[in-house]
Formats: C-alpha cells, sequence, structure tokens
C-alpha cells in the first residue's frame, strides 16, 4: 500500500513538472510569427486598395530626431474616379502635396511651386504602399506578427523586413475594419526605433470632403517638362556595388538646389528605398568619411582623391560606406 | 452639590471665567470633589463631541492608565560608573586626535596646493587673447601652442558649420531630385492600376 502511495506521489510530481515545463513554452508559440507569406501579403494588398480607393481625411505626426511633425492627409476619388490627394503640413513654412490624378504638385516655400506627371507621391508615406507590393517581394520578406491597439482600434502589425542585413525594416499597423494605414516606424538592424509616423484621427466618408471638392476646381501649378538630356546622362562613374533590387532610375549633371554647386548624381531605388549618388570635384584633396543621420535618413560625404562623394538615403551607414567605397571609374568600352 | 457649581464649572470649561479668584477656588474643590472632577471630564467629552474633536479610540481615564503603566515599570537602579568605560574612551580620543590633526594638515595641504594652482592658471589665460576660453586640458601649455589651439578650434567650428550646411544641402536636393525623379518615364518601374485589378 505504502508504496503504491509512493508511486502516486511520484507521478503526480512527474506531471506537474510536464505541466510547468509546457507553460512558458505555449505564449512563445503564440507569440512566433505566422510566417505564411499570403496573411502578410494580403495585408499589404488590402492597403494598397484601401489608400488608391477609400475617401478618407486623417491627421498624422512624424517622429524623428526628437521633433514632431503634424501633416493632414486628404484622400478621395469623385465620381469620374479622378484620385484626388493632398499632404499638408501644419507647422512651420507651408509643404504642400496636392495630386489631380497623374498630376502631382508640390508646394514649397523656398522654391515656386511645381507639378511633375507621376503616379507616386515622394511625401512622408512611401510611395510604395499605395503601388504593387510584389515588386519588392524579391528584397523584402512580409511578416504578419500580432494584433494591438493603435488610435483606438484594432491593428495588425506587418512587418517588412530586408532579406538582407543591408536595408531597415518597416513596421505597419494597419486598422483591422478598414485595412488603412494606422503607424508606421522604421527600425534599424538592431532594433532601434529612427522614424515613426503615428496616426492621430482617421474619418472614412462615403463622399468627397470639401477640401478635396476645392482642389478639384483649384488649377495646379504648370507641369515642368524635365528634359530629356538631363534624365540619363552618362557619367565616367560608376556605381559597383549596391544592395540586391536597387535599379538606376536616372542619371544627371545638375546644380544642387541650395548651394547651385555643380554635381553628377544617381537615383537608385528598389521599389521602397531611394538613394542619392553625388560625385563632384572638390578643392579639398581628401577628407575621411563623415555621416548624420536624419531619422532614417542617412547622409554620407567624403572626399577621395580631390572627389567629393555623396550618399543620401534611407539605409545603415554601413550600406551607404560601401555604396561610396565602390564607386569607381568606368571601364573604358 | 448645587447647580451654580455645575455652571461654573461649565463655564470654566468653555473659558468663560469672569473672576479670577473664583476660579483658583473652584480648581481646588475639583481636587477634593471627585463628582465635581467627573462633572469636569464629562464637559471636556461633551465639549470635543460637539467640535467633531474625538479620537478613533475614546480613553476617558487616561491619567489611571498612565499610572498603571508606571506601577507596572520595573524600578532601575542607577548602575554604578564603569572605570573601563572611561579607560576606552580616553583611549578613543587618544588615537582620534592625531589623526583628526593629519587630516586638518592634509586638507590645508590641498587647499595650498588648489590655490597654487588656480593663480597659475590664471596668470595663463590673462596672457593670451583668446575668441572663447576654454579650461586647459592637461597641463599648461606654453602661450603660442595655445593660441593656435585656439585657432584650430575655431576652423573647428567653422568646418562644423560648413559640414552641417554640405550635409543639409544634399539632404534636400535628394528630397527635391525624388521628387522629380517620379515623371511619367518611370512608369515601366511602377506597375499600372489595371494589372493590379486584374491580379486581384
Amino acid at each position: 500500500m505504502k508504496v503504491l502511495i509512493f508511486l502516486l506521489l511520484l507521478l503526480s510530481t512527474c506531471f506537474s513538472a510536464i505541466a510547468a515545463d509546457s507553460l512558458p513554452v505555449k505564449p512563445a508559440i503564440e507569440n512566433s510569427p505566422i510566417t505564411t507569406p499570403i496573411s502578410a501579403k494580403l495585408w499589404l494588398e488590402r492597403l494598397s486598395t484601401a489608400l488608391k480607393t477609400l475617401n478618407f481625411n486623417t491627421s498624422f505626426v512624424v517622429v524623428k530626431n526628437n521633433q514632431a511633425e503634424p501633416y493632414h492627409w486628404f484622400h478621395g476619388r469623385d465620381e469620374d474616379d479622378l484620385e484626388l490627394e493632398i499632404f499638408a503640413t501644419l507647422n512651420g513654412p507651408r509643404h504642400d502635396i496636392l495630386r489631380k490624378g497623374d498630376i502631382v504638385s508640390y508646394i514649397e516655400s523656398e522654391v515656386s511651386p511645381y507639378s511633375v506627371e507621376s503616379k507616386k507621391i515622394s511625401g512622408p508615406i512611401p510611395a510604395i504602399l499605395s503601388a504593387d507590393i510584389s515588386t519588392i517581394e524579391n528584397d523584402y520578406e512580409f511578416i504578419s506578427v500580432g494584433r494591438s491597439r493603435v488610435l483606438g482600434r484594432v491593428a495588425q502589425l506587418i512587418r517588412i523586413v530586408s532579406k538582407e542585413q543591408d536595408r531597415f525594416g518597416y513596421w505597419l499597423w494597419l486598422d483591422q475594419e478598414s485595412g488603412l494605414l494606422l503607424k508606421l516606424a522604421i527600425i534599424s538592424l538592431k532594433g532601434q526605433l529612427l522614424e515613426q509616423i503615428q496616426f492621430t484621427h482617421l474619418d472614412i466618408t462615403d463622399s468627397l470632403v470639401d477640401t478635396l471638392i476645392q482642389l478639384k476646381q483649384a488649377d495646379l501649378p504648370p507641369v515642368i517638362e524635365v528634359p530629356i538630356i538631363n534624365q540619363d546622362h552618362e557619367l565616367t562613374w560608376q556605381v559597383n556595388w549596391l544592395p540586391t533590387g536597387f535599379k538606376q532610375i536616372k542619371a544627371n549633371r545638375h546644380s544642387m538646389s541650395s548651394t547651385n554647386q555643380p554635381v553628377e548624381f544617381m537615383l537608385y531605388n528598389d521599389g521602397l528605398v531611394d538613394v542619392s549618388v553625388y560625385v563632384s570635384a572638390s578643392h579639398e584633396k581628401q577628407r575621411k568619411v563623415e555621416y548624420v543621420m536624419d531619422g532614417a535618413t542617412v547622409v554620407l560625404n567624403q572626399v577621395v582623391n580631390g572627389f567629393e562623394i555623396s550618399v543620401v538615403g534611407k539605409i545603415p551607414s554601413n550600406t551607404a560606406k560601401a555604396i561610396a567605397n565602390s564607386i569607381g571609374i568606368k571601364a573604358a568600352p | 452639590m448645587s447647580e451654580s457649581k455645575f455652571e461654573k464649572v461649565s463655564s470654566l470649561v468653555d473659558n468663560y471665567h469672569n473672576d479670577k479668584n473664583e476660579s483658583v477656588e473652584l480648581f481646588e474643590q475639583l481636587n477634593t470633589d471627585s463628582v465635581l472632577s467627573d462633572t469636569w471630564s464629562h464637559y471636556h467629552l461633551i465639549g470635543d463631541v460637539l467640535r467633531d474633536e474625538i479620537p478613533s479610540e475614546i480613553l476617558l481615564d487616561f491619567s489611571t492608565q498612565i499610572a498603571q503603566e508606571i506601577a507596572y515599570e520595573p524600578t532601575v537602579l542607577a548602575p554604578k560608573k564603569s572605570t573601563l568605560f572611561n579607560a576606552v574612551k580616553a583611549k578613543v580620543v587618544q588615537f582620534s586626535k592625531p589623526f583628526g590633526q593629519v587630516a586638518i594638515a592634509a586638507s590645508a595641504a590641498g587647499f595650498m596646493v588648489i590655490g597654487v594652482q588656480q593663480n597659475v592658471a590664471q596668470n595663463e589665460i590673462i596672457m593670451p587673447s583668446q575668441v572663447f576660453q576654454t579650461t586647459p586640458l592637461a597641463g599648461f601649455a606654453a602661450p603660442v601652442s595655445f593660441n593656435t589651439e585656439s585657432t584650430n578650434r575655431l576652423s573647428q567650428k567653422q568646418m562644423y558649420i560648413e559640414q552641417q550646411r554640405r550635409f543639409q544641402a544634399l539632404l534636400s536636393d535628394h528630397y527635391q531630385q525624388v521628387k522629380l525623379s517620379a515623371s511619367k518615364n518611370d512608369s515601366q518601374t511602377l506597375p499600372t492600376l489595371e494589372v493590379e485589378d486584374s491580379v486581384k
């Protein structure tokens, strides 16, 4: 009898030990990302459709470098299916972006207003989010992480993570109900928050808001024609290394907008991130590499053998250094 | 016991006593007459209740409790003066005295050293005309090298401003180029709406 009781006791302790072991494992399973690529991609496709089709009126704050920059964002489609959109800064000098179909106007205090013919707005929200997300599928992974509460709504967290360790991660909190963006964070490779966009209010309406009706009636500034000669210039140098997926968008010679310094310039884009490369003659012979971070945007500058080389873009400083170091004279054909 | 006496007690409790001789007389009676002293405490209690000043626990007779506590308290006999204690104390004094003296001497020396250093530093600073004052880092350099260092710092500051301007120019040009890049020619890199809709 005694032996039996002892055995029972032993058994029960065994079971309790097993139960205790299995307990901490359980939440870990729940927290682990659901790596089915379809679900996260579906969320991003839903976001893209929502950003293109819904009438919404929203405010957000861009937080970087200990500063918060508030914006107002209107979007809608009228009866003729014309897309109307406004980004307006609320603090300081005006920086407004207006869009009417394929015409995007930039109204800034420093330069006279101008328009470009384009499908994408280059503003605080990455343009790819309202475009086809599958174009960056080769270089980024989409991971659905979990749910949380943002802007008083149920939000789904989706991470856009670079496959190689050479670009920043984008975390997106999407509204469960409408699929719209509620929060966006740019996270460094070490998991540090670099830049953040927090939405502060969101109104989804059935019809166009008055501001957009006004925009429809307003005349936008003239579209500037960028001469093709200026767009694709044959330069004597080349960038020999870039992270995968980056394509050359343009190459030109121009004068810097604020200093009038003549530079040779190339612009690269991987679908999500823009990277500019500048090369110009310098009066200095050599200057060691210097860089600053403006939120997630790195500005790298150095002088090598009398040439000033600069790299600007939302990329880690090490990636910018690698790009700058790969620049060389184009081999004669 | 007359009613007037209770009235007098009441006025005394309420601080309305008029005649000084009378109140002195009343206090003497309070000491001897137990009924009167009870009345005195009762009046106080009534007053406390009216003024809402009663403690959470009412001790009706505080004095008797204290008397009891005193009775329970063990008698402490005065201890003998211990000679040992005195001896130890004397030793401590002897030990601590020289240390204290040393400490005072050391701190005085320290003050002197600091004072001298400050004098030297002041002399040094007076000599070259500097644009901005900096605390010397290590040792005291000759005036000439001091001067060159200051110009270095000045140019460093200029270089910093120059650098910031350069970064700012690059950043704003980058943003502008990105805006301009989004022209019609780029439609190949960005898929059109129709393609997307057909996917869904």
